[in-house]
Parts: C-alpha cells; sequence; structure tokens
C-alpha cells in the first residue's frame, strides 16, 4: 500500500455565533466531559453478518482451526481463501430432508437438517493429522466449556463408525448449564493424508433429533 | 504573611517574564519533539513532549525514569495561567486597552483548543474495497477485544473491550451477557511461533494459543508499523470457567466457544468504532499527468446511505474536499491493492472550532489595537499641528 501526503484539517461543519462564546465554551465544555467518559468503556452494536475469515499471517495457524493445521499459503488480509480441494474428495449421500450448502472460507460444506432450531452439520478437510485426535477431542469439548479429557478418557469417549472411506471415530459431547449444547463430531483420516471434520452442532434437542440421520450419513461415507 | 505570599504568587502568576519563559520552552519542545520523531515516530513523539507534563527519560543503570524536561501540556497550562491571570490583574475597564484584551483571550483559547484536541480527538481510518459496504471506522493505534456473538443468523451482537482495560489481573463484565472476561497477560506487542519442544508450556489451555510461544515485544513507534497485540484472557460465566485462551492480532480467524447456546468468537483487532450508516466505495481513480506516471489526482466516488435519516447520496472525496458527515470529517488518505482500494482517514475533533475562533479572536485583537494607536498618533499629530 502506498501512501501520499495529506495533512487533514481540523474543520467540521457547523456556524457558531461570536456572541455566545461563553455560553458555547460551557456548553462545549460539558460535552467534552460527556464524550470523554465513553472512551474506556465497552462498546456494543448489533452488525451486519461479516464474510468468512480471512487467512491468518504466513507461518500461524488460523486460530478458529486445529492445533496442528497450516495454512495452505497465506493471502492477504481481507481475502476470503477458496474451499479446500482434496486430491480424493469424499462423497457421502444427503440425508432425507436435509440442505446442502456449497463450502466457504475453510469449510468444504455445510448441511442443516430440517425441523428448524440451531443446528447444522459442518465439512472441513485439513492435511495431517491436524494437530492429533486428542488435542482436537480436547478443543471440541473447551468450546462448549467441558474440561479436557486425559488420552484414556479420549478413548473412552470414543465410538467406532464403519464406512466405505474408512473408520469414522464419533464423539458426542453435551455442555453443562440452563441452555445445552451438543456436538456430535466424526474425525475421518483418509489414505491420501488428509483429516475431515464432520461435526454437527447446536443446540442439545435439535441436535438430538438429528443424530440418527447423521450416524446414517457417516456410514454413506466413500471416496470417489 | 499569608497575604504577602498570596500577593507575591499572584504576581509571579501574571507576569511578563513567565509568559517569556514558558513560550522560549515552547519553542525548545517544539525542537526536541521533532528531533525525537525519528526514534518514537510522529504520535509516540507527540505524546511524550507534547501531550505529557513531564518528560520522562530512563538512564542507564538507574531503576527508575527522571524528568528530563517539564512536557508541553505543563508548559501550556502554565501559559494559560499567566495569561488569565494577567487579563485579570491589568484589566482596565477603557477602550484603549480593548485589542489587548481580546488577544490575550484568542491566545488563551488556543492553548485550550490544543488541550481539547489531545483529550477528544478521535484519528481513524476506513479501508474500503470498490463494491465493499462498510459501516465502521478503525483506530490507527488503539487495539480492542473484540467479542461477537455470531449466535442470530440475520446479524451479530460485537463487543469491543479497549486495550486501556486490559490490564493484568482485570474481570471485565461483557454488559448484558453472563460473560466475564478476566484477563491474565496483555502485551501491548508481541510475536508468535510455533511452541518448540523445549519451550515452557502456553498458559493458554484453549485454542491454538496451547501450541504457541508469545515473545514480547517494545511497542512500535514507526508511523506504519502496527502493534500485534495479544492477551491470555479466561472467559467465565455461570460459574463456569472456558479455559485460557491466547488471542492476538498475528492470529487469523476467530476462537469461538459456546456457552448457553450462544456462540462467542474471539479476536485481537483496530479498535473498532460503530457509525449509524453505511459507505460504498463505487470507485476509486488514482489520475496521472498525460504520459508520466506523476500523480495528479486520488479520488473516491461513494455511496452514503444512512437508514435512520433516509438519506441516500453520492459523494466524490478527493484532495482537500473531504466529506464532512455527522461530526467526522472523512480525507483521502491512502489506496492500494491495485488502485481497487481506498483508505479514507476520518478524523473526529469536537473542539475543531476552536483554533479558528482564536485565530479570529487574535487578528481582530491586533487590528483594534493598531487601529487605536494609529488613531492616537494621529490624533496626537494633529494637536501638535495645531499648536504650531
Amino acid at each position: 500500500m502506498r501512501k501520499f501526503n495529506q495533512k487533514p484539517g481540523i474543520d467540521q461543519p457547523g456556524r457558531v455565533h461570536a456572541g455566545r462564546l461563553p455560553v458555547l465554551a460551557v456548553s462545549a465544555g460539558m460535552l467534552l466531559l460527556g464524550l470523554g467518559c465513553d472512551r474506556d468503556q465497552v462498546s456494543r452494536s448489533n452488525v451486519p453478518k461479516e464474510a468468512a475469515p480471512s487467512m491468518p499471517p504466513a507461518g500461524m495457524p488460523p486460530a478458529g482451526m486445529p492445533p496442528g493445521a497450516m495454512p495452505q499459503g497465506a493471502m492477504p488480509p481481507g481475502q476470503v481463501p477458496a474451499p479446500p480441494q482434496p486430491r480424493a474428495a469424499l462423497k457421502w449421500s444427503v440425508p432425507k430432508g436435509w440442505t446442502e450448502a456449497p463450502g466457504s472460507g475453510m469449510r468444504f460444506a455445510t448441511l442443516t437438517p430440517p425441523g428448524g432450531g440451531k443446528v447444522e452439520l459442518s465439512v472441513v478437510v485439513l492435511p495431517g493429522t491436524a494437530g492429533g485426535e486428542a488435542a482436537n477431542v480436547n478443543r471440541w469439548r473447551g468450546q462448549i466449556g467441558l474440561p479436557p479429557l486425559e488420552e484414556p478418557g479420549v478413548a473412552a469417549a470414543r465410538k467406532a463408525v464403519k464406512c466405505k472411506a474408512g473408520t469414522v471415530a464419533v464423539y458426542d459431547f453435551t455442555s453443562e448449564g440452563d441452555v445445552k449444547s451438543r456436538m456430535v463430531t466424526g474425525l475421518l483420516a483418509t489414505a491420501d493424508g488428509n483429516t475431515w471434520f464432520l461435526k454437527l452442532t447446536g443446540d442439545a434437542e435439535p441436535v438430538a433429533k438429528a443424530k440418527p440421520a447423521f450416524m446414517k450419513y457417516l456410514e454413506s461415507l466413500h471416496l470417489d | 504573611m499569608i497575604k504577602r505570599l498570596a500577593v507575591r504568587t499572584w504576581t509571579i502568576l501574571a507576569s511578563l517574564q513567565v509568559t517569556i519563559v514558558s513560550l522560549a520552552l515552547l519553542m525548545a519542545l517544539v525542537v526536541l519533539c521533532t528531533l525525537a520523531q525519528t526514534e518514537l515516530g510522529t504520535l509516540g513523539a507527540v505524546n511524550t513532549y507534547m501531550r505529557s507534563m513531564v518528560v520522562w527519560r530512563q538512564v542507564q543503570g538507574i531503576p527508575f525514569r527522571l524528568p528530563l524536561f517539564p512536557g508541553g501540556a505543563l508548559v501550556g497550562l502554565v501559559l494559560v495561567v499567566n495569561l488569565t491571570a494577567a487579563l485579570i490583574k491589568r484589566f482596565e475597564f477603557s477602550a484603549r486597552r480593548l485589542g489587548l484584551w481580546v488577544v490575550h483571550a484568542g491566545l488563551i483559547l488556543l492553548v485550550a483548543g490544543e488541550f481539547c484536541t489531545g483529550a477528544f480527538q478521535v484519528d481513524t481510518r476506513m479501508t474500503i474495497e470498490q463494491g465493499q459496504t462498510v459501516d465502521f471506522v478503525e483506530s490507527y493505534h488503539q487495539m480492542e477485544l473484540a467479542v461477537t456473538d455470531v449466535t442470530d443468523p440475520s446479524h451479530d451482537v460485537a463487543y469491543g473491550i479497549p486495550d486501556t482495560l486490559l490490564k493484568d489481573g482485570a474481570a471485565i463484565a461483557l454488559p448484558g451477557t453472563p460473560l466475564t472476561f478476566k484477563v491474565q497477560r496483555y502485551y501491548v506487542n508481541a510475536t508468535l511461533a510455533r511452541r518448540g519442544e523445549n519451550d515452557p508450556p502456553s498458559p493458554a489451555t484453549m485454542g491454538v494459543g496451547a501450541n504457541v510461544t508469545v515473545t514480547p515485544q517494545p511497542p512500535a513507534t514507526a508511523d506504519n508499523d502496527v502493534n500485534a497485540a495479544s492477551v491470555f484472557v479466561e472467559p467465565v460465566a455461570g460459574g463456569r470457567s472456558y479455559g485460557t485462551w491466547l488471542v492476538s492480532a498475528a492470529l487469523g480467524a476467530p476462537q469461538t466457544f459456546i456457552h448457553e447456546g450462544r456462540s462467542y468468537a474471539l479476536a485481537v483487532r483496530p479498535r473498532r468504532y460503530y457509525l449509524p450508516y453505511a459507505v460504498t466505495l463505487k470507485k476509486f481513480s488514482h489520475d496521472v499527468y498525460a504520459g508520466t506516471n506523476i500523480p495528479k489526482n486520488f479520488s473516491s466516488l461513494v455511496h452514503l446511505s444512512n437508514a435512520a435519516t433516509g438519506e441516500e447520496r453520492d459523494v466524490l472525496i478527493y484532495m482537500n474536499q473531504p466529506l464532512r458527515y455527522q461530526g467526522r470529517t472523512f480525507y483521502q488518505a491512502s489506496y492500494g491493492k491495485g488502485d481497487t482500494l481506498s483508505v479514507l482517514q476520518v478524523v473526529s475533533n469536537p473542539g475543531w472550532l476552536i483554533p479558528y475562533l482564536s485565530c479570529a479572536l487574535i487578528t481582530l485583537g491586533l487590528l483594534v489595537h493598531f487601529g487605536i494607536t494609529l488613531f492616537n498618533a494621529l490624533k496626537r499629530r494633529q494637536v501638535l499641528r495645531e499648536a504650531v
């Protein structure tokens, strides 16, 4: 980015009568004190949804991604990366009534079950082991406020689902609290060296309704 | 005794010597501040020399900072008190002195205006690509911990915790939510690297930070450098901890956690000020003189859209022709991305009028004073002529 010189001025619109100067000065002083008080407070704004996050600086993983994930070439800030294109794409049968949207940002695809409520299935693919299974499991648990598990705890929580693309490790976690969040995740390492993350997340009730169809979805996974 | 002391203090306060010394100190400060810009950058030098009460300097071998010079704020304050005292002390309700009163009032206002600008001016920028619509401006130097509730499919709720609140050990409640953020460690500037096997464990227990080492860096001083502010922070809600997260301007995508069915994304970014209107960049133009690469003109054709007032209009912003709107002034400041991106400097200064008023007062005062002097001189000459 190049810069060129321009001195900003200090003028703003408005008109003031000189005869009211003392009144203006006092009023302005009070106004300024009022304005000054807002400077160091937490702000709150309703804002439009932002586009998918940009890639991180070179050499650092995207903050929302698994611990071992590396960016596939850094891009300038503000640019949305194209969905990842693995060599052997994973295929599946979309459960009846579900809708599928193409991927954007780091997502390969997004599927939404019918019936409303807060629930969605995200599909993400990353090269390598993406930080390892235990680290990812604990990252998911942390996202809903659950404490991390040691390796034996991770193994105990694991369920295996067979499909044509391999064995999917499935985890099912529900948060505490009045409004419970639930996360059913499938983790699949494919022969081409990629790791697929299939994550059904949302409020506990709609996730519970969608889970049987999700398990059948996992069984339908295959490589083209 | 007390009365004599008060009289003596009053005489010193209103003395011309104090005025001269103050003006001399201000001149010296201007020189020192200019020289310091190479080391501290423009903003750093202005804050250190002009907008401080005392210029402090760290000397090697001494564990504390030493006062080096009176700061611009202190000298300015003394000058205002001195001029005000002089005005009151020498107050003489006669037309002969009218011009001098006005000049003094103008000078006082000029210094007060600088205090106002220093305290309340907010310099921000709007970075906008062709076709993009933006409804916020960003600070050049201040950062914030942004917590965004991304639960609602139609819109987000953005909370900004300014870096001035991010003090080690601070607990910051997010208004309207059950969330409190406990700041464990805040770095104004830091570099991030992958944690090696021999590195000490990270304070972060969640997110990407568990595998990252943070190395503190001195704050950036060059005008074009940006601090990579980083913070170890622990969100707590409903008596539950969501672990310690490393959130940094050097990380890309936000990190999220879910509390009571609501998803919150964490990021550190330049402090944002959302506007009640939106600006769309229709076209950025970079004109050059024919047959050369010498810039002739830079301009941004923007569309201003204000849902609250129903205002919809196009505005052309170019060199020295800013857009002035609702207390903010948008200047063409920079560009990039193959002439498809425009950077507007956005200045908000509640005291914008004060320097104009003070200059007008000083001019008026001098005109009146010299007018009266001229009138009296002509009158004396006339009297002399008549006497001869």
